[in-house]
């Protein structure tokens, strides 16, 4: 789940978030989600890391005014199920 | 000479052995004399792209092309060069270019010193590097591989800009050693076409050189000779016709083009690379006397292992245990007492074991060590076989994750020629991959154990069993130890520095 506010703690509705999950060593396929709004500012995606390991995650958002924004965030030790 | 065993080439030569430089085309391409240049030129410009990419490029290892190129697809291609040619990647060696650049500045007066002319340094170079991309979690670092090219670069232009000769190649190069090993079981080697030939030559411009005014002056002219050079004979003492195998052979080719005779080729080499015979090589002596490379050669089995044992979840598991049971947060403790046991530990009672168990078996003449060292030789293809499963299968199943990344670094320039980056290019899907490194760890061991029996045979001609027995043990559990490792699920963790 993630949650979008802006600068005055204003959730940010609207916004297309795409989540995209890499893994820490080169030749390895990253992984391609598309986030849905589930309530205002907050947005939810099922990822399926494909393989135990260190993943970034980066978040490729475009607001409603078309503005982009990136983010990373590291998720590292993911465990086989 | 009269008493030396001859060449395992010699005893079936019946036919004319394939030679790479007879063949239309890239034989003409390869006696060019500026061949090797020509084609030092883009490993060259693609070191140059790494280094800027490491440093200024994506933070991330899958989006740059420092690790791409260099984890991916470079060890890739390069196992699969060594096994279907040659050592062709020192031929190409890019290092090599720019030192040779420097050489027209820098005229090195020194030798290497004569306590370091062996392989003991660059083995404890590998190991270092080895243990380094571990700790680090080289491959997961963009910037880290390009300090690593950096370094070499650096490393090279500065001990050849010192020591003459090809002193880095031959004593310092890590992946030099690592492909002069490997190299052992390619196919083909540089070597002279017709021993009659070499016989009645008077010049040995192979090892000498080929100077203007004959080589009889250079003896006198000291450092000033390089103005009188016209072809460098081989850098790396490897004198022609008692040269056997690739061992410190670095293609370079510098024989071929010397030869007033037209006589060194690119030939095909015997099956087991000239291991099973224990010939006198001329830069290097008898493997069965070389302390120093049977060291090289179970440092590359052994480190096969530790480099494909370093991404899987239970050796994290076993990390994190020792860690904690040695009071340490900082992972190297744990990575190191690892690399000693598998390394160190693990191969001198194996291999002390065999030969042991060889010598009250079989009877044989031989001390312990010297039983250890000649058979040692005989895991090369094993070793080999276990690099080339793991890099094939990063290679393999990521061939294509460098298109992305070049149409990405190409966009990032503000020129989006190339169009979208396709995220979604892999490579061969690990299912269709992993029975293939299964396949490759059987002809492997296969071939070791060929190895091995005529090393036996040649020990022992009696009852070869006894020789042979222990050794195929060895060749078994390292075996084993391979193909469990290949069927773990990967687990790739960006550092273990990072816990």
């Amino acid at each position: 789940m993630l949650a979008l506010s802006d600068a005055f703690a204003k959730p940010v509705t609207g916004a297309g978030v795409s989540v995209e999950g890499d893994m820490s060593h080169a030749g390895m396929a990253p992984v391609f989600y598309q986030s849905k709004e589930v309530e205002p500012g907050r947005y939810r995606s099922d990822i399926k890391f494909s393989m135990p390991g260190d993943w970034t995650i980066l978040l490729h958002v475009t607001l409603a005014d078309g503005t982009k924004v990136e983010r990373q965030i590291e998720v590292p030790g993911v465990a086989a199920n | 000479m009269a008493a030396q065993p001859q060449s395992p080439v010699d005893l079936d030569s019946d036919s004319e052995p394939f030679d790479l430089l007879r063949v239309p085309g890239i034989g003409r391409l390869l006696s060019w004399r500026h061949s090797r240049t020509l084609l030092q030129i883009p490993p060259l410009i693609l070191g140059a792209i790494m280094i800027v990419h490491g440093f200024f490029g994506p933070s991330l290892a899958p989006k740059n092309l420092a690790t791409t190129l260099g984890w991916v697809q470079f060890r890739g291609v390069l196992v699969l060069v060594l096994l279907c040619a040659g050592n062709f990647f020192c031929f190409a060696c890019p290092f090599m270019l720019v030192r040779d650049a420097a050489r027209r500045f820098f005229h090195p007066v020194l030798n290497w010193p004569r306590r370091l002319r062996n392989k003991w340094l660059s083995v404890g170079l590998f190991v270092a590097l080895l243990f380094c991309y571990e700790l680090f979690g080289l491959w997961s670092s963009p910037w880290w591989t390009a300090w690593l090219i950096v370094a070499y670069f650096a490393g090279a232009l500065a001990i050849d800009s010192v020591f003459k000769h090809a002193s880095f190649c031959k004593f310092v190069c890590p992946i030099g050693q690592f492909n002069f090993v490997a190299s052992l079981i390619s196919p083909l080697e540089v070597k002279v076409r017709d021993k009659g030939v070499c016989s009645a030559c008077s010049t040995k411009d192979c090892i000498k050189g080929r100077y203007a005014s004959g080589p009889e002056l250079v003896v006198i002219q000291s450092a000033s000779n390089q103005r009188d050079l016209i072809q460098r004979g081989c850098e790396l003492a490897l004198f022609q016709p008692l040269k056997s195998g690739n061992m410190d052979c670095t293609f370079c080719l510098d024989c071929v083009h010397a030869c007033p005779h037209d006589n060194v080729g690119i030939v095909s080499s015997s099956a087991d690379g000239g291991m099973a015979v224990d010939l006198v090589r001329s830069g290097i002596g008898r493997f069965s006397r070389r302390k120093d490379i049977a060291a090289l050669v179970t440092v590359f089995t052994f480190g096969a292992l530790m480099n494909a044992f370093g991404m899987v979840s239970p050796v994290y598991a076993l990390e994190a245990r020792m860690s904690r049971a040695l009071h340490v947060r900082n992972p190297a403790p744990a990575l190191g007492l690892i690399f000693c046991v598998v390394l160190i530990v693990l191969p001198a009672l194996l291999l002390g074991l065999a030969a042991w168990v060889t010598k009250a078996w079989s009877g044989s003449q031989l001390a312990l060590l010297p039983l250890a060292v000649r058979y040692s030789y005989g895991l090369v293809p094993l070793g080999f076989g276990i690099w080339l499963a793991h890099y094939g299968y990063h290679f393999l199943t990521g061939m294509l994750t460098v298109i992305p990344v070049i149409q990405s670094a190409v966009a990032s320039l503000g020129y989006p020629l190339l169009g979208e980056p396709r995220w979604r290019l892999t490579g061969i899907p690990v299912r269709i991959v992993q029975p293939l490194e299964v396949g490759i760890l059987v002809l492997a061991l296969a071939a070791s154990l060929i190895l091995i029996h005529r090393l036996a045979e040649e020990d022992s001609g009696d009852d070869v069993r006894r020789a042979f027995a222990p050794w195929v043990a060895v060749g078994i559990l390292v075996w084993c130890a391979a193909l469990w490792l290949i069927l773990q699920p990967m687990d790739m963790r960006g550092t273990l520095m990072a816990g």
